[in-house]
């Protein structure tokens, strides 16, 4: 589904990103985990070409991604505040992006009903403008707006923090929906491990730009992750 | 001296920012603008004295300067108030950490006196005092005048800074300023009382008086204390707030009908309500009505109707005020959710089509709300026409092309009035030759060609420029596509 070959990315001369060859296959749910500075973020943008690569390249279904709309179509993606239009309502904002993907009123309102219980009654049917909101509920009206397309491959940053513990667990339970029903290619990154175990079947570790560890879940990957993050 | 590191760190956070890398053509254009207008201005202040000894024949140079002063002053204070960004500091950050909240206060309001910006009226006022205020009078007055105005200067900057966080930006503030300028000139205009002849007094005294220096200091220190008054009454952001997010909420639906055009339609929605939801693109809209009224003046004025190049120009304002002045930022409006732009499903070529539609959307408003000046005779009609077309199919373009340089966040949804972001003058020096090249053009044809014929030529052009319209989208895209990954990086980068 996503193939990186050669990627590197350098930013005043440090490379702070060299993946050889990465292959993500459809369906797969990825976990990248890291400390501060690994290159994850980077990575994920690095896939959505919001910055250029200064080598290699990310490819989609075969297709380059860079300079292209093609992938954006069935790519659903939640990095950070910069995603969501802070002057609108939620129910705005869901609306303008349903738009977008072809979705009808009646497609939308659906799915948000499906999300009524994560929202927990905070994030739709408010007068509430976006910029309004808490960080927890800015980040749960951005990660609902990157599933509103229907996307075939989810790339979510950090999506746990700033939600409250029972948020965290619905999120988890969504995930996974999402992943037996709609086989949803699904790349999240992730501070915190107990989070990506649970999610993702498969987990890369990055450091300083490079891929690490690359483990597919077992009950061991926790203990493997924490005794190689333990200092 | 904390005021000191903070004016450091101030200083830092110029230097390491994004629009300190900006290009080198840029750079070099923004260089050669700030030579011309220097130039001019020290011209302007070497001249001076002999224009205004033509003027009288008892009255010294400085006496009336001293007269216009009360004028001067005014309408400095006035320009200010809607051209000057509030000084801002990243209060949030600073007020957690054991920094006394007297040193923050102070600092804001001593910032604006180190930018060099703000005394570009110095170019002025010193080559005049030297060579004509010394000659009258003496160099002693010379320097008091130039001391004297330097202070003036602060009490400007400080008084409209105050007016402007007390009162905020709005039309209002603007109709009541307005309206004590047409009154100060009317009381002169029917002699009912000469401001003039009180303002010459006044000044006399401030300016030659060794007395009247302290005056003038105590003068700006009554402005810089009325600061200091308002913030020992509003210090913490969220009382900004409440009064920024009041009546925000006003324009929610309004736009529905045009979700019917699919993508298209939805960016167009999306960014009318960023118009109407954002103080500084309401009053933008707002001050580009007033603009409309320029041709009353302009028309009427034998001056200005006489000359084809003024006459263009003002064609050009008139027109075209909402679409230049909304289009030279057109893409940095949404810097704030820019990546969200990139990454949902919108093509970039719907993008910079969405764009086009709102630029030449203001084109045909303004045309048609210019159309009561048919009745000051067709002359002017045709002179809109001509300018409407060209706006349309040529600063269009222009403006949408170089928009993509623009790389500088624009923050519209700063939360508390010390993340506010103004104009600057910057931006303003950009928008120039995009309002000047019509007026070049029509200054070399005057030359050998009748003022219809010139309306004919630039109304053609224009058209050529509609008819390209497609073509001119296919470029602007291909260029959007080259400098997006230079756009999301500054935009992101938050000031």
């Amino acid at each position: 589904m996503i193939t990186i070959s050669n990627l590197t990315k350098k930013y005043n001369g440090t490379t702070v990103l060299d993946i050889p060859a990465l292959n993500i296959q459809p369906g797969e749910s990825f976990g990248l985990v890291g400390n501060n500075g690994a290159g994850k973020t980077t990575l994920f943008r690095l896939i959505l070409d919001l910055i250029e690569a200064n080598s290699g390249e990310v490819t989609i279904k075969n297709q380059p991604v860079a300079r292209r709309d093609e992938w954006k179509s069935y790519v659903g993606s939640f990095l950070d505040e910069n995603f969501l239009i802070d002057f609108l309502t939620p129910d705005e904002y869901f609306a303008f992006v349903g738009k977008l993907y072809n979705k009808s009123e009646g497609d939308i309102s659906a799915f948000l009903e499906k999300f009524s219980e994560f929202f927990n009654g905070e994030v739709t049917g408010n007068k509430k403008l976006i910029r309004e909101l808490s960080k927890g509920n800015q980040k749960k009206t951005g990660i609902a707006a990157a599933l509103l397309g229907d996307p075939q491959i989810l790339i979510l940053d950090e999506p746990f923090t700033a939600l409250d513990p029972s948020s965290q667990i619905r999120l988890k339970r969504i995930l996974n929906e999402l992943q037996e029903t709609k086989n949803t290619t699904m790349l999240i990154s992730s501070h915190d491990l107990n989070h990506v175990t649970e999610v993702c079947k498969r987990t890369v570790v990055l450091e300083k730009g490079k891929v690490v560890r690359d483990i597919a879940t077992s009950d061991d990957t926790l203990k493997e992750l924490e005794s190689y993050f333990a200092v | 001296m904390l005021i000191a590191d903070l004016l450091k760190q101030e200083f830092r956070k110029g230097f390491r920012s994004q629009a300190f890398y900006r290009g080198l053509a840029v750079k070099l254009f923004m260089g050669f603008m700030t030579l011309y207008f220097a130039a001019i201005f020290i011209t302007i202040g070497f001249s001076l004295g002999k224009i205004l000894e033509e003027v009288h024949d008892t009255r010294t140079p400085l006496e009336l300067i001293n007269g216009a002063s009360v004028y001067i002053i005014l309408t400095a204070l006035t320009i200010r108030f809607f051209m000057q960004s509030l000084n801002t500091l990243n209060l949030q950050a600073y007020q957690s950490l054991p920094v006394k909240r007297s040193t923050l206060v102070n600092f804001i309001l001593l910032k604006p006196l180190f930018s060099i910006g703000n005394y570009l009226t110095l170019l002025v006022v010193i080559p005049f005092a030297v060579r004509s205020v010394s000659a009258w009078h003496s160099g002693w007055v010379a320097l008091q005048f130039v001391v004297v105005c330097i202070l003036i200067i602060w009490m400007d900057i400080w008084l409209a800074s105050y007016l402007k966080r007390r009162f905020g930006s709005d039309l209002r503030a603007f109709v009541v300023i307005l309206l004590i300028l047409a009154g100060v000139a009317a009381l002169e205009y029917f002699k009912v009382f000469s401001v003039f002849g009180f303002s010459m007094k006044i000044f006399g005294f401030v300016m030659m008086n060794p007395l009247g220096l302290v005056v003038a200091l105590l003068v700006s220190g009554m402005a810089y204390g009325l600061n200091l008054m308002f913030f020992s009454k509003n210090y913490y952001p969220e009382k900004f707030n409440e009064k920024l997010s009041r009546g925000e909420n006003k324009v929610t639906g309004g736009f529905s009908f045009l979700e019917k055009y699919g993508t298209i339609g939805e960016l167009i929605q999306l960014q009318i309500r960023l118009i109407f939801r954002h103080k500084r693109t309401k009053s933008l809209i707002y001050m580009s009505a007033v603009f409309m009224l320029y041709g009353l003046l302009f028309y009427t004025n034998e001056m200005y109707s006489g000359s084809p190049a003024w006459l263009i120009f003002c064609g050009l304002i008139v027109t075209g005020m909402a679409s230049l002045t909304y289009g030279q930022w057109v893409i940095s409006w949404e810097s704030n959710y820019f990546d969200a732009i990139l990454t949902k499903n919108i093509p970039a070529k719907t993008y910079i089509k969405v764009n086009y539609f709102i630029l030449i959307a203001f084109n045909v408003i303004s045309f048609l709300l210019s159309t009561p000046y048919l009745l000051m005779g067709t002359k002017f009609f045709f002179l809109h026409v001509a300018m409407f077309l060209f706006n349309t199919g040529i600063n269009a373009f222009l403006l949408i092309f170089t928009a993509t340089f623009n790389n500088k966040r624009i923050d519209l949804s700063a939360r508390s009035m010390f993340n506010y972001q103004g104009t600057t003058y910057k931006s303003f020096l950009i928008i120039l030759p995009v309002m000047f090249f019509p007026m070049l053009i029509t200054f070399i044809l005057a030359n050998f060609l009748s003022f219809n014929m010139i309306l004919l030529v630039l109304g053609l052009l224009g058209l050529a420029g509609v008819v390209s319209t497609p073509y001119q989208m296919k470029l602007c895209t291909q260029q959007f596509v080259r400098r997006k990954y230079a756009l999301a990086e500054g935009f992101r980068e938050s000031e």
